[in-house]
């Protein structure tokens, strides 16, 4: 399509055509911009990235992060996730986490999760009101269940403490081992 | 269009550039102030476009040298470090949207239509638009430095939460870069339409020259991307004034949000700069090498190529934020790719001059300073891409010295030579070779002597954007800022040598001085008439051209 092909008429018409689809596109990579924000926010959740967090944000009140992490000891066919690897735990308040326990082998397994903390002056702060680990669970053949963990946050949590880390480690049970 | 569409009338003369002065182009007479602000003329504003640039360059420059004279020696001794932020921040804003980008729409508006055989950009009146949002927007840059709290001074990236507690110098810089987008936006839809519906018969789009093609890949990137930057910086705007949470974290915002939105646009954003710039080495070095372009095709490939994949290596500019492995990998084996045609173009440039008949003319010198240093800067590019190394090097003087040797001796340098190649079409006289040849040693010696340093602090782990550092850096950084003092001092003689050139040179060009040139702009008479291919150029002339490129 070039010059001597077309009247003046008719150019003049296909070039503004072409800019009104450019155009089009200009504004719609506005919108681009704008639909980034929700985008990411699904993102990070579907990944579980970390991502800057609005209950953390509340400069009024002391708040503790409290991040989970999990291990499983070797060889056995089981996996454990928690399904919010980080959440936000207030002075006085509940702490609830939630945690994935699938068997991934075809026959049925007995478990007990091991916990540990860091740092050490965290443990004062935080009580146990429930928990899944060092009880004996026994899983189906490839059963998936979801447990819990319940914690206190002391009221004299002092605001300076920061991030705490909880950790699991899964164990296959001492007379099945 | 109007002016596209009255000067296609066939009743007109048959031979472009003999109707200077026709007399229904009465709205073109305007002399004095009225010819430039009521410019519609593609030549015209182009010669605005290139002018306002090397203003922007000079004040982009002086700051810069701000900045060297307190690195001079460590210690504060000329500013104060609020100030000496604003000079870093105004710096890269300056450089980055008021000269190389203006200079290369400047390029595109003086220049496409004659290569292309066209009359004039497509929209005449929305180009003079496109130019005349430019100093507004300087201006208010100016202006920030002095409203209370001083101008931007988060670096050019206007990362929050810095930019959110910025004062009004913040807010007078967003609506800078609003203007400064609305304009890349206005002038790319122009190039795009001249490109794809103005060309002369015989000239398809595979047989343009390469410099239209860059021109058309970079308006695409920029109808892309400048508006998600408008975004951004809006959402920076309502963050700060209407209450908006985009990138607050005390409202539940990331600020890495931010650096995500900005990098999607500014990853392109490199491209925008330097792929026209790929565009005039190619005119440049088949001229000089008396040779057409090696692999004319796999050149186009290799530019669409670089566009579609600057779109996926953004996050290559916040390793250090924090991400996942897996996104890490991405990030980084995606950046690696785009050496593979960026090679492509390198290597394609050393096979055109390889057992060429080269002469080394000011134009050919600069392309192959191009060629030589530009690499440089691709290579220390692909050491950054490495994200464990990246995290090591993140903000250090490494990357200061790395993107400059891609934006100055890349982009800059082919600036420089594309100036020297067009000033006799856009005079009419000879530019002086000797003045010419001294002005291109002058600057590669002394941007050697200024950014190579650099790449060393950098490894030593001297960070960028401060006033002050520790003593054992204090040799190279004296080092760089004589060079970056000379080197400065070498652009004055630049102005001089195109004044000079105005001025009558060292006597008339012919409409074509240069030996293997064969592109469409050298068939007008120097200097180019004010209207030129108001008739497109006959096929059989087209063909010519194409014919001695091999296409």
């Amino acid at each position: 399509m070039t010059s001597a092909t077309l009247t003046s008429v008719e150019r003049d018409r296909a070039n503004r055509r072409t800019a009104i689809k450019l155009g089009i596109a200009a504004a719609a990579m506005v919108g681009f911009a704008y639909g980034m924000v929700p985008f990411y926010n699904v993102f990070c959740e579907a990944l579980g990235i970390d991502r800057a967090r609005p209950e953390l944000a509340d400069v009024h009140a002391a708040a503790m992060r409290v991040e989970f992490d999990t291990n499983v000891s070797n060889g056995l066919p089981a996996r454990l996730t928690p399904l919010e690897p980080v959440v936000a735990g207030r002075a006085g308040g509940l702490v609830k986490a939630k945690f994935r326990l699938e068997n991934l082998s075809d026959a049925p397994l007995g478990l007990r999760a091991v916990p540990s903390y860091a740092p050490e002056r965290a443990g004062r702060f935080l009580t146990k009101m429930e928990c899944f680990c060092f009880n004996a669970l026994t899983l189906a053949a490839r059963e998936t269940r979801d447990v819990t963990v319940v914690l206190l946050v002391d009221e004299q949590m002092p605001a300076e403490l920061g991030a705490v880390t909880l950790s699991y480690t899964l164990f296959p049970l001492e007379d099945k081992a | 269009m109007t002016a596209a569409t009255d000067t296609l009338n066939p009743t007109q003369g048959d031979h472009a550039g003999e109707a200077h002065g026709h007399d229904d182009h009465g709205h073109h007479a305007a002399t004095g102030w009225r010819r430039w602000v009521y410019a519609t003329n593609h030549k015209d504003i182009g010669t605005l476009y290139l002018w306002f640039s090397f203003s922007m360059f000079i004040l982009g420059g002086t700051m810069a040298l701000g900045i060297r004279a307190e690195l001079f020696t460590p210690g504060l001794q000329f500013w104060q470090p609020e100030f000496f932020n604003q000079l870093t921040t105004l710096h890269g804003i300056i450089m980055v949207f008021g000269a190389i980008m203006p200079a290369f729409t400047g390029l595109a508006n003086w220049m496409l239509p004659l290569m292309l055989g066209a009359p004039d950009m497509a929209f005449a009146r929305m180009n003079n638009w496109s130019f005349w949002l430019l100093p507004p927007s300087a201006l208010l840059l100016v202006i920030s430095l002095f409203v209370p709290g001083g101008a931007a001074a988060g670096g050019w990236t206007l990362y929050p939460p810095l930019s959110l507690q910025f004062g009004m110098g913040m807010d007078l810089a967003i609506f800078s870069v609003h203007l400064l987008g609305l304009s890349s936006i206005m002038g790319s839809i122009n190039i795009i339409v001249t490109i794809l519906n103005m060309r002369s018969p015989g000239m398809t789009l595979m047989k343009m020259p390469m410099f239209a093609w860059t021109s058309l890949v970079t308006a695409y990137l920029l109808i892309a991307v400048a508006p998600v930057l408008a975004g951004a910086v809006t959402m920076l705007l309502t963050d700060r004034h209407f209450g908006t949470h985009f990138f607050k974290a005390v409202g539940g915002g990331d600020p890495v949000l931010f650096q995500h939105i900005f990098w999607f646009f500014g990853h392109p954003e490199v491209y925008i700069m330097a792929l026209p710039a790929f565009g005039i080495v190619s005119q440049i070095i088949p001229t000089f090498a008396r040779k057409p372009l090696f692999g004319y095709h796999s050149m186009v490939y290799a530019t669409a190529s670089i566009a579609i994949l600057s779109f996926m290596v953004w996050a290559h500019h916040m390793f250090s934020v924090g991400m996942p492995a897996t996104a890490q990998l991405f990030f980084m084996f995606m950046t690696m790719l785009i050496a593979v045609p960026t090679g492509v173009k390198v290597f394609n440039w050393i096979a055109t001059m390889w057992q060429g008949a080269m002469s080394f003319e000011t134009p050919m010198l600069f392309a192959v300073g191009f060629v030589c240093l530009f690499t440089v800067g691709g290579f220390s590019g692909l050491v950054l891409s490495i994200a464990p190394v990246d995290t090591q090097m993140h903000d250090t003087y490494y990357v200061v010295a790395h993107f400059h040797y891609v934006l100055v001796a890349g982009a800059l340098f082919s600036l420089f030579g594309a100036v020297y190649y067009w000033l006799p079409k856009w005079t009419g006289y000879m530019y002086s070779e000797k003045m010419g040849k001294f002005h291109f040693w002058w600057s590669m010696v002394w941007f050697n002597v200024t950014f190579f340093p650099m790449h060393f602090l950098g490894l030593a782990g001297m960070p960028r954007r401060i006033p002050d550092y520790p003593l054992q850096f204090t040799d190279f950084n004296a080092l760089a800022s004589v060079g970056a003092f000379c080197f400065g001092l070498g652009q004055l003689f630049f102005l001089y040598n195109v004044i000079h050139t105005i001025r009558g040179g060292v006597g008339k060009a012919p409409a074509n001085p240069w030996e293997g040139a064969h592109t469409l702009e050298w068939e007008v008479p120097s200097p180019a008439p004010h209207h030129t291919w108001e008739t497109p150029p006959s096929q059989e002339l087209v063909e010519k051209g194409l014919k001695e490129q091999a296409l």
